[in-house]
């Protein structure tokens, strides 16, 4: 069974489709990137996914139930957590603080509110261990505003992980860093990824990135999925090439 | 000596009062970005709610300090949970509109409560001196002063100190600043920023609740005390830096010894001084001495 389907998922914006009658599958332990000019519709379909938007059609099953009506913290509570394009963090927490905000965001608002952050060395240990994996544990005293971009990056990624799902969505994780600094990204990913048996869906822009870690491949264009594939089948699949060189 | 420690005291006193009434509005506009005008009338509640039940408890003779405990939590948490009630029903509709019409709203919020308190418990003050004067004095170097004002001023340096451990410690606090930075992404992680809202909009309005049944004792329950005490916490919180903690204490203690010292040397400029000091924090610094920007 697959961990994550949807179909005819529709979006529009006035008279924009942006997401125009996607099907769209993840099995578990799986990752797949999104491909696909800007405009394709990949971030659409990463806040369909995620709640953030709801669809003007379609449905979304998660683990066998259907999640179409569940908002963002349900979903979350489902086991589908994401990360933005544009990192989103609580700059003026300190890094700690903002994987622990996850940790807590997970048990509720309301479970022992009063109880003194730095007691709760159950969250304080997870969040040390989750920063480890992601190597930013030397870090966490730091403001996340003082952090270099590729740690940014990271940490963005260490928050959703922190919601413990099965389903990771991150959009353009290595979007505005160096090729070396993509690398210790990706491997970070990778490595979370396989060894915690989550499945996960990158959007990324950089083929070479792309090509080395994905098991599956999903292009779309306008809106619609153009085409799916193994790396292998996508390398050699001459409309994603046509659409890469700019001709689609 | 004498006279410049009780003049310390009652600088300290003042501030004490003013950190209560300001700390609640900088909270609820430092999470919420509401500027709430009722602040000033939930004061004049809890100050209210105070008066009428010692009337109740101790009646016309006489008074015991421990009636100051029994019913300043009531006090206290009754502002609190009017807060609780405004916050969902009349507030959260507003969010997604304009800044004016928060202002508008509180504002009307403003003059229905103080008319409310007019309707239940009529024009004339409610006084509850002799609790006041149960406490007995104090001497201290050579100085008499009244141990209840001593009492208020532990009391906001104790609120003052749970505060900033509930905001700076706890687990609801690291959400409670998560949300008030980046509502969104508060929601995007799953923090139920409703929630937040109404626990932060309560807080608030309890420790202004808490401000005005403290003062009772001091100078008794008078319609539009409200309005007066609005005034002076802007002046703080304008000082201070409005949604900053530090800032609400830093400006309450500013005021406090600004206006002590003026009533004790050119009592009728009190006001004026106190005008002039925001409006020269307002030129050099428009966000406040301790606001961010």
């Amino acid at each position: 069974m697959s961990l994550l389907l949807a179909q005819g998922l529709r979006k529009s914006f006035g008279e924009t489709r942006a997401v125009n009658g996607v099907d769209f599958r993840v099995e578990p332990e799986e990752l797949i990137s999104l491909v696909g000019s800007n405009g394709a519709g990949k971030t659409t379909l990463v806040n369909l996914l995620s709640g953030l938007l709801r669809p003007d059609a379609g449905q979304i099953a998660f683990d066998g139930a259907d999640i179409t009506a569940l908002s963002v913290g349900a979903r979350i509570r489902a086991g589908i957590a994401r990360s933005f394009q544009l990192v989103n963090l609580f700059d003026q927490l300190n890094v700690l603080d903002n994987v622990r905000l996850a940790i807590f965001s997970r048990d509720g608002v309301t479970r022992q509110p009063l109880r003194l952050a730095e007691r709760d060395t159950r969250a304080r240990n997870e969040a040390m261990e989750i920063l480890g994996e992601f190597g930013l544990e030397s870090k966490w005293d730091t403001p996340a505003a003082g952090l270099a971009q590729g740690e940014r990056k990271l940490l963005d990624v260490a928050v959703a992980y922190a919601l413990r799902p099965k389903l990771i969505l991150l959009d353009e994780p290595t979007s505005g860093v160096g090729t070396r600094e993509k690398g210790v990204i990706m491997e970070a990913i990778a490595s979370v990824v396989r060894e915690r048996f989550l499945a996960a869906v990158i959007v990324e822009h950089d083929m070479d990135v792309v090509f080395t870690y994905s098991d599956r491949i999903v292009m779309m264009h306008q809106g619609a999925v153009l085409a799916e594939g193994t790396p292998d089948q996508i390398r050699a699949d001459e409309r994603v090439s046509a659409v890469l060189l700019g001709k689609g | 000596m004498d006279i410049f420690l009780a003049q310390l005291l009652n600088a300290l006193l003042y501030a004490a009062v003013l950190f209560l009434i300001a700390g609640g509005l900088s909270l609820i506009f430092g999470v919420m970005r509401i500027v709430n005008l009722a602040h000033g009338s939930l004061y004049a509640l809890g100050a209210y709610v105070m008066a009428w039940g010692l009337g109740r408890l101790a009646g016309e003779s006489g008074s015991e300090p421990v009636y100051l405990i029994a019913l300043l939590p009531v006090a206290a948490v009754a502002v609190g949970a009017t807060g609780a009630v405004v916050e969902p029903i009349l507030l959260r509709p507003l969010y997604a509109r304009a800044e004016e019409y928060q202002l508008l709203l509180t504002f009307g919020l403003l003059l229905i409560l103080e008319d409310a308190m007019r309707y239940i418990w009529g024009p004339t003050p409610l006084t509850a001196s002799p609790l006041w004067a149960a406490f007995g004095t104090l001497h201290l170097m050579g100085a008499t002063y009244p141990r209840y004002n001593v009492v208020v001023i532990l009391l906001g340096v104790l609120t003052a100190v749970l505060l900033w451990a509930f905001v700076f410690k706890t687990r609801f606090g690291v959400m409670l600043r998560a949300t008030s930075q980046n509502r969104r992404m508060a929601a995007a992680l799953g923090i139920n920023v409703g929630g937040v809202y109404v626990q932060a909009f309560a807080l608030g309005c309890l420790m202004a609740g808490l401000a005005g049944a403290v003062i009772v004792p001091i100078q008794g329950a008078v319609l539009g005390m409200g309005v007066d005490a609005l005034v002076l916490a802007f002046v703080v919180v304008v000082i201070g830096g409005l949604g900053s903690l530090d800032g609400a204490l830093v400006g309450a203690l500013i005021v406090g010894v600004v206006r002590t010292v003026a009533i004790q040397y050119f009592p009728e400029l009190e006001l004026a001084v106190l005008y002039l000091i925001a409006a020269v924090v307002l030129i050099t610094r428009p966000a406040g001495l301790l606001g961010r920007a």
